[in-house]
């Protein structure tokens, strides 16, 4: 288990470094001049001199390696640099914006959870009947429409016409509930369909039997003997997904005007804001990482013939 | 460990004290398994018009060949029937219940507690990610109120009557036994209720001869003392002859010859009765010569009629139909038209 944790672990940075190497070259070779977005170019005049000497505050002036040592230097440090725009650390920026993008993320999560598992669940156990084939028109239309579409007309419904819930802004619980159908919809689809294939794969095991044979409840059967072998090929999308859920979440934050990482990172996008795109992205390396180290360990827990195999070959 | 019985003697037991003419324990009547065809109309019979009867304490072996429907039959008792399947004719009597016309929750509680299973694959007996123990407490909870330490307790009991280190195995998961540590396991599972039916469905099969002849005796010796009554499936025509007080062959879903062990051994009257037990090496002083080998390809089973026409040297027009089961003295019935009940000369001279 703990070598198994040592080796991740290791790949980590790897992936870290990786990915800091990419960003930090992509960013120069984009074009814009942060230089003159900080001077605001576009609303006054700004002199060569001006220019020259923030360039040689911001380091510009000096070879790419340079500039890249320096700023890994600091990440080691915990120092991911100043935002050009604010001044204010990039972590201090983050640590500030993390629990309203968390926020966001678990309540998709958990609107997830609470379609996909129950639907997942019925079509398995009625396979091809009526259950079933709502549950797949249902996953086909979550498939299908775009987040920011279902955004919008919820906003319509629920905010504009029923004035039910508020359209836009953090708060109160009642904000929560929009924000998170809108991202947690699309996936729940998939999800209740991938549970229901997996279902039906270890419904059909002989253990499955034996456990009837032995004259176990049907209920108990379902969630103790053939749920968690389901939940395998689910946790595994997961984990491969999870990046593309917080790439989802940045369209939601700008759709509902959450001030979350995703609006952040938009926001330092337009204004070559280069030490906060750079800290963004390597955040959410590090946590696609770790989320995918949660899921190779949780193989272990599902599966524990899967942990006696790699101590073997470790 | 091993434990020493001596089969000479058990076999010459059963036959002083005969079968006992009680009541049967469980009684499968013209008993017909059919696919189920689009729109409820049947398509293929898989098990056709068997009948059978187990009376307590009794082991009746259940043979043939692959494909044959013995494990249908089987699971047709328990009501395990895959969904593309049911029970389309005929009646299971287990104590007096129709077992296919009780409600699912009746059937459940029958299940693992007054008719158990001990599986072929023991790989699949248990599921792989609990920890045995576990699932012994799950069987005895799901059946009556126990305390966890109770079951426990119980559980290990018969994890040790069934000779296992009981402690351990109770700690372990399912991959960490070896195959025939498992199906001991799966037979302490079984045994734990004191059922009244037990069904091993080839018990022995995936295992090597000697854990198999282990497991055997080890069920003998439990049926005995806890005298309930066995369906031992197998096509392994040695441990049918060797441990069960009466048999049935089977052949295309139908069964072709059944009665008390002894007689179908020494007396068969069924063409393919004969052949199976010739089919069988036999270990004696001289040289044995080639063995005996069943005409015909495995499997072919006749459409219509007797299932085993297709196969049969003795095969006549009359055969296009379902032979009845007619019986002779002491309970021997057999379905073939070839067969002249009366004198028998018809095939013996042959």
């Amino acid at each position: 288990m703990f070598s198994i944790i040592r080796k991740r672990l290791l790949q980590l940075v790897f992936v870290v470094f990786v990915l800091s190497l990419f960003t930090f070259g992509l960013m120069k070779l984009a074009p814009g001049d942060p230089v003159m977005k900080i001077l605001n170019a576009d609303e006054m005049m700004v002199t060569e001199a001006d220019q020259t000497k923030l360039r040689s505050e911001l380091g510009f002036d000096q070879p790419i390696y340079v500039q890249y040592g320096q700023w890994i230097l600091g990440v080691f440090q915990l120092d991911l640099g100043k935002s050009y725009m604010t001044g204010k650390p990039v972590i201090n920026e983050m640590a500030e914006r993390m629990p309203i993008t968390a926020q966001l993320t678990a309540g998709a999560l958990l609107v997830m959870v609470s379609i996909s598992v129950p639907l997942g669940i019925i079509s398995a156990r009625y396979p091809g009947k009526w259950p079933d084939q709502i549950s797949r028109i249902l996953a086909l239309i979550g498939a299908s429409i775009p987040s920011f579409w279902l955004g919008l007309m919820l906003i319509y419904f629920f905010s504009f016409k029923l004035q039910l819930l508020p359209t836009t802004g953090i708060g109160s619980f009642s904000h929560m509930i929009l924000p998170s159908f809108s991202l947690g919809f699309s996936l729940s689809a998939v999800y209740a369909r991938l549970l229901r294939a997996g279902l039906l794969e270890s419904l059909s095991e002989d253990y499955i039997q034996a456990a009837r044979a032995r004259g176990v409840k049907e209920g108990r059967i379902l969630w103790f003997h053939a749920f968690r072998a389901a939940l395998l090929p689910v946790i595994t999308v997961f984990g491969l997904s999870i990046g593309s859920m917080l790439g989802g979440a940045v369209v939601i934050e700008i759709l509902f005007s959450w001030p979350g990482l995703g609006s952040m990172v938009i926001d330092a996008i337009f204004s070559r804001d280069y030490p906060i795109i750079q800290g963004y992205v390597l955040l959410t390396g590090v946590f696609v990482v770790v989320v995918n180290l949660l899921v190779d360990l949780s193989y272990y827990w599902i599966d524990p013939r899967i942990k006696q195999k790699e101590e073997g070959t470790a | 460990m091993s434990i020493a019985v001596d089969h000479t003697k058990q076999i010459s037991s059963t036959e002083e004290i005969s079968i006992p003419l009680s009541v049967p324990l469980l009684e499968i009547k013209d008993l017909s398994i059919s696919l189920k065809g689009s729109k409820g109309q049947q398509r293929g019979r898989l098990v056709n018009a068997v009948n059978l009867a187990i009376r307590p304490g009794e082991m009746l072996g259940l043979v043939g060949e692959s494909g044959s429907g013995k494990s249908l039959t089987a699971s047709a008792v328990l009501g395990l029937l895959h969904e593309s399947m049911d029970v389309s004719e005929g009646q299971i009597m287990f104590n007096d219940k129709d077992l296919i016309s009780i409600s699912k929750k009746e059937m459940r509680i029958l299940r693992g507690k007054e008719i158990t299973y001990i599986f072929q694959n023991y790989q699949g007996s248990f599921t792989p990610f609990i920890k045995i123990g576990k699932q012994f407490i799950e069987a005895l909870r799901s059946h009556g109120k126990i305390t966890r330490k109770d079951a426990e307790k119980k559980s290990l009991m018969w994890l040790e009557r069934v000779r296992l280190p009981a402690e351990r195995i109770f700690n372990s998961y399912p991959h960490e036994l070896s195959g025939g540590q498992l199906q001991r396991a799966s037979l302490a599972i079984a045994l734990m209720f004191k059922p009244s039916l037990i069904i091993a469905d080839e018990p022995t099969t995936a295992l090597d001869v000697l854990t198999g002849e282990k497991i055997l005796d080890l069920l003998v010796e439990l049926q005995k003392e806890l005298n309930c009554a066995v369906l031992l499936i197998s096509h392994d025509l040695k441990h049918v002859l060797k441990r069960t007080d009466s048999m049935a062959v089977m052949y295309g879903g139908q069964i072709v010859e059944k009665g008390p062990t002894k007689t179908l051994q020494t007396n068969p009257t069924h063409p393919y009765t004969k052949f199976l037990l010739q089919a069988r090496p036999v270990l004696s002083l001289e040289k044995p010569g080639k063995l005996a080998v069943i005409p015909g390809e495995p499997g072919l089973i006749a459409k219509q009629g007797c299932a085993f026409a297709l196969r049969c040297p003795k095969a006549f027009e009359k055969c296009g139909t379902v032979p009845e089961i007619r019986y002779q003295e002491n309970s021997h019935g057999t379905a073939c038209h070839a067969v002249d009940i009366e004198g028998d000369e018809k095939i013996a001279s042959s």
